[in-house]
């Protein structure tokens, strides 16, 4: 958070210049960087709401003995988390449907576009599975009440059921639903929910830092030049080419 | 296959899907379920329970046919069975909290955003079970229990809590306290959904109450959600309860609530802003500089973004906010509410909810600024108000009448004839038959409204049959119908030509007019009379229509100003008279006729207490009618005003000379100057 801070810091001095861009040297630029102080803990918990978030859970929990910081959610919830989000990535829906109702029924009873594109999964799993009137039943009985009640569900349905239509997937228009793209969407749109319902941020806080560094270094180029981190996995910093 | 024939394809499937779902049955391999779930054996329970949980949770359709299969009361029969803990192996208590786990969340779910869920649950008696899992040892439990006492809680139908009864109070209290957030979750929604009157936050400040939901503002994400609604609650129209807040932690709760205004979450921000909005307009001294009210203005706008629930409680928070405050009103026309309104009003297939909540948000925001009713008028947004009459919906349909009635308050554009068209028109006339009574009402008030000025199209109104629906109307059952409807017809009456209100007086007949003037309700009594006022206001021929059949509007109007008790009636009743009185010799004299009976039994004359009121507007009709009654040129005049005289009347006058108020004042001045070209009388 504090890097973003220093950027902005940076922006406004230079605002005042006005002029032609300034050049900052890496001396210039390592020193503002050290009067910074950032908390190790701060860090930490930054680390550990990735962790946390994402679903690492023994990676959290070696992290925790090591480190000390304390997770802000009961790591056994993960455990829970994750099982219903590989369930859907296997493609078992019917069993993560199952798992998020035992974890906390409020879920999908509170979230109608959750719970239909959960069913919508499983109605895309059997298509894949070549269970065609299995499919159809499932339509009807499950799908298409929800359809009744929502034009946007309709038209998802309508789309899923055309998978039905073709014998070769692959040129299908609506071939993507079959993709594993899909499952993934679905599986993390889960993943989400859970994590609202147990009052925590559906995302990491770290890749939105991140995307603010990106931001705040762009601002940054059109009034200054300076050593710029230029690739995100080492965060080295690189001379400016003046 | 090439894509093209997709879409027939897919066309095709659909209506055999939708086409088949009303048609889905229960039947078939769940019919057993309720045999389950009665099973002896407590593994058949568990398991027949864990797949009616799965099968009717998301699933609203499934919920209500496994009501009416009468599934309800068996899981209630289970949780009850097990809701007292008792002392056992340690197996066995594993294997009951299971099923009470699993029987709550199944009565959770079927009183989940559903009304005949929740009935169906309180039915089966099972709420004070319920009750009991919040004190069971397994944590579990006492989370199932809590959501499905939550589930109820957020119906209208969930029973009330008396807080004025000590043992609630501290039974709430200890839910507030618990460390279980769904446990504190549920103590927010008990005084959401029950806390209503005065006395009773009154009673939650003086708990601690307020201490306590402000310390929960810094709890998790729900737990704030919850505290920020409840918070509003308490503090609604209570400024006991507003001071307490504010001067909390030296300010710092307040700040707190502001600071959420700018939430990532969506839901925060909507209930932050509606809880200052509660503060706000509970107490006048707080939060009333200008960078706060334009936040709140902008803030609630973009939320109106939001595609889902909050999107739809938005408009209903910002019309809270702007409803009867025109520097508020104004706030929002700048930030281009109107624009940015209409701009959601056009998305097709808007919820319900939200469609109502936009349109009322548009009749406030036309309440009373004309600039706001320009920019709504220019930008063509009347068509889909006028569509919007037509809605499924009740709740649209009022929403859309009152918006056209806030609209149609622009005088100039009434003058134009611009809301009389067929567009509206015909429209409106419908919603006089519609089965809501609070549709029937406020289209009602919208033809009032625009029939002000209805003289240049008014045969389209009478073509579509709005008269004959307005005069049904005014002889209904329920009084607030009458009283627009006759308020509607008075306003209709109000300038219009002979022709048309004799069409009027034919439609209703002299007796109902004379049955309406003597209506059990003294607003409807007064609507009547003014609409005689108006019947009778000009030309001569218009005042013969009172003396049909023997004059009996006449006997009811002098009845009513002898017995009625208000002076509203009184005033109008007495403009009736003045009118009348402006009429032929024959008018004039049926009208002393009503001021001065011909038995004299001792009483006085009604008029003579008029004249002394302390209500200058009834003094004014009073002594008009006098004028009217002694104007020189008539043939009667004079032995009128000798009859006036012996009555006490004249007398009267002449000490009126000073009168404080100036319409009574000019009015005297011109009786008595009639008076004195007969000659004075009174020596």
């Amino acid at each position: 958070m504090s890097l973003f801070w220093i950027v902005v810091h940076q922006l406004a001095e230079i605002e005042a210049m006005t002029a032609s861009k300034k050049v900052i040297t890496r001396e210039e630029w390592e020193k503002k960087l050290k009067d910074v102080k950032i908390k190790k803990e701060d860090m930490n918990k930054l680390v550990m709401n990735f962790l946390v978030t994402e679903g690492y859970v023994d990676a959290a929990e070696k992290f925790r003995k090591e480190s000390g910081t304390e997770p802000d959610i009961d790591l056994a919830t993960i455990t829970d988390r994750m099982a219903v989000k590989k369930a859907v990535q296997c493609g078992n829906v019917e069993d993560a449907i199952e798992k998020v109702n035992d974890l906390n029924p409020e879920i999908l009873d509170t979230n109608p576009q959750l719970f239909f594109h959960l069913q919508q999964q499983r109605l895309i799993e059997l298509i894949r599975n070549g269970k065609v009137e299995e499919a159809l039943e499932f339509a009807q009985e499950e799908l298409a009440p929800r359809g009744e009640e929502n034009q946007s569900f309709l038209e998802e349905l309508e789309r899923t059921v055309a998978l039905l239509a073709f014998e070769d997937v692959s040129n299908c228009p609506v071939g993507e639903l079959l993709d594993i793209s899909q499952r993934l969407k679905t599986a993390s749109e889960v993943n989400a929910a859970i994590l609202t319902s147990q009052s925590h941020e559906k995302d990491p806080k770290l890749p939105s830092l991140l995307k603010m560094l990106i931001w705040a270094q762009n601002q940054l180029d059109e009034k200054a030049a300076y050593p710029r981190i230029n690739d995100l996995s080492t965060a080295m910093l690189e001379d400016p080419t003046v | 296959m090439p894509s093209s024939a997709s879409a027939s394809v897919s066309a095709s499937v659909s209506v055999s899907v939708s086409a088949s779902a009303s048609s889905t049955t229960t039947s078939g391999p769940h019919s057993d379920l309720l045999t389950r779930l009665t099973s002896s054996e407590s593994e058949v329970q568990l398991k027949a329970l864990r797949e009616l949980k799965n099968r009717i949770i998301g699933n609203r359709t499934k919920k209500l046919s496994f009501i009416k299969l009468g599934l309800v009361p068996p899981v209630a029969a289970i949780l009850a069975s097990k809701a007292q803990v008792q002392a056992q192996a340690q197996a066995q208590a594993h294997h009951d909290s299971n099923l009470l786990v699993q029987s709550a969340a199944a009565l959770g779910s079927f009183a989940c955003g559903f009304d005949a869920g929740v009935r169906a649950v309180l039915d089966a008696g099972v709420f004070p079970n319920l009750f009991l899992l919040l004190s069971h040892p397994d944590d579990k439990v006492v989370d199932a229990g809590a959501r499905s006492l939550r589930m109820i809680y957020q119906s209208k139908l969930a029973p009330k809590c008396d807080f004025l009864q000590e043992k609630n109070m501290e039974f709430l209290l200890s839910l507030l306290n618990s460390e279980n957030e769904n446990v504190t979750g549920l103590g927010a929604s008990i005084i959401i959904h029950s806390c209503e009157s005065t006395a009773e936050q009154k009673a939650l400040c003086h708990a601690g109450v307020v201490k306590k939901l402000i310390s929960l503002l810094e709890g998790s994400l729900s737990q704030r959600d919850n505290s920020l609604e409840s918070l509003a609650t308490v503090m609604k129209n209570n400024v006991e309860a507003v001071s307490e807040f504010v001067g909390s932690e030296s300010g710092r709760a307040l700040s707190s609530v502001i600071e959420l205004t700018k939430d990532r979450y969506p839901r925060t921000r909507l209930l932050a802003s509606m809880c200052l909005i509660v503060i706000r307009n509970t107490s006048a001294c707080y939060l009333q500089d200008i960078g706060i009210k334009t936040k709140l203005v902008h803030l609630l706008l973009e939320l109106h973004d939001d595609p889902g629930q909050v999107g739809d409680e938005a408009p209903f928070a910002f019309s809270s906010l702007i409803s009867e405050k025109p520097d508020l009103q104004k706030l929002a026309f700048e930030a281009n509410a109107i624009d940015k309104l209409y701009n959601h009003l056009q998305k097709s297939q808007l919820y319900p909810k939200r469609f109502q909540g936009i349109l009322l948000a548009l009749a406030d925001l036309c309440s009373k600024l004309e600039s706001c009713r320009s920019r709504f008028l220019s930008l063509q947004a009347l068509n889909l108000v006028s569509d919007a009459l037509t809605h499924d919906s009740s709740d649209v349909r009022t929403a859309a009448c009152m918006c056209l009635r806030c609209v149609s308050r622009s005088i100039k554009n009434l003058c134009a004839g611009n809301f009389l068209n067929e567009m509206i028109v015909p429209p409106l006339v419908r919603l006089l038959d519609d089965p809501s009574t609070s549709v029937q009402v406020a289209a009602i008030s919208v033809i009032g409204n625009i029939a002000v000025d209805f003289t240049m199209r008014r045969s389209l109104f009478v073509q579509c049959g709005g008269v004959k629906q307005l005069v049904q109307l005014s002889k209904s059952m329920d009084s607030t119908v009458r009283l627009n409807a006759l308020w509607a017809l008075r306003n209709m009456m109000f300038l219009a030509d002979n022709v048309f209100k004799e069409g009027i007086f034919m439609e209703f007949t002299a007796s109902s007019l004379a049955s309406v003037i003597c209506d059990p309700e003294p607003f409807v009594q007064e609507q009547a009379l003014a609409l005689i006022r108006n019947l009778v206001d000009g030309c001569i021929k218009s005042v013969d229509l009172v003396f049909t059949e023997d004059g009996m509007i006449l006997d009811a109007v002098g009845r009513q100003l002898q017995n009625a008790s208000t002076d509203e009636i009184w005033i109008q009743g007495m403009h009736v008279l003045s009118n009348v009185a402006s009429g032929t010799e024959f008018h004039k004299e049926a009208v002393m006729h009503q001021l001065i009976p011909q038995e004299d039994n001792g009483t006085q004359s009604f008029i003579l207490k008029f004249l002394q009121s302390n209500e200058s507007q009834l003094r004014t009709a009073a002594v008009w009618a006098i004028v009217n009654l002694t104007f020189p040129s008539s043939p009667g005049s004079f032995s009128r005003l000798v009859k006036l005289h012996s009555a006490g009347i004249v007398s009267q006058i002449k000490s009126m000379v000073h009168d404080p108020c100036p319409d009574v004042k000019l009015r005297v001045r011109t009786a008595l100057g009639q008076f004195t070209t007969f000659g004075d009388c009174s020596t």
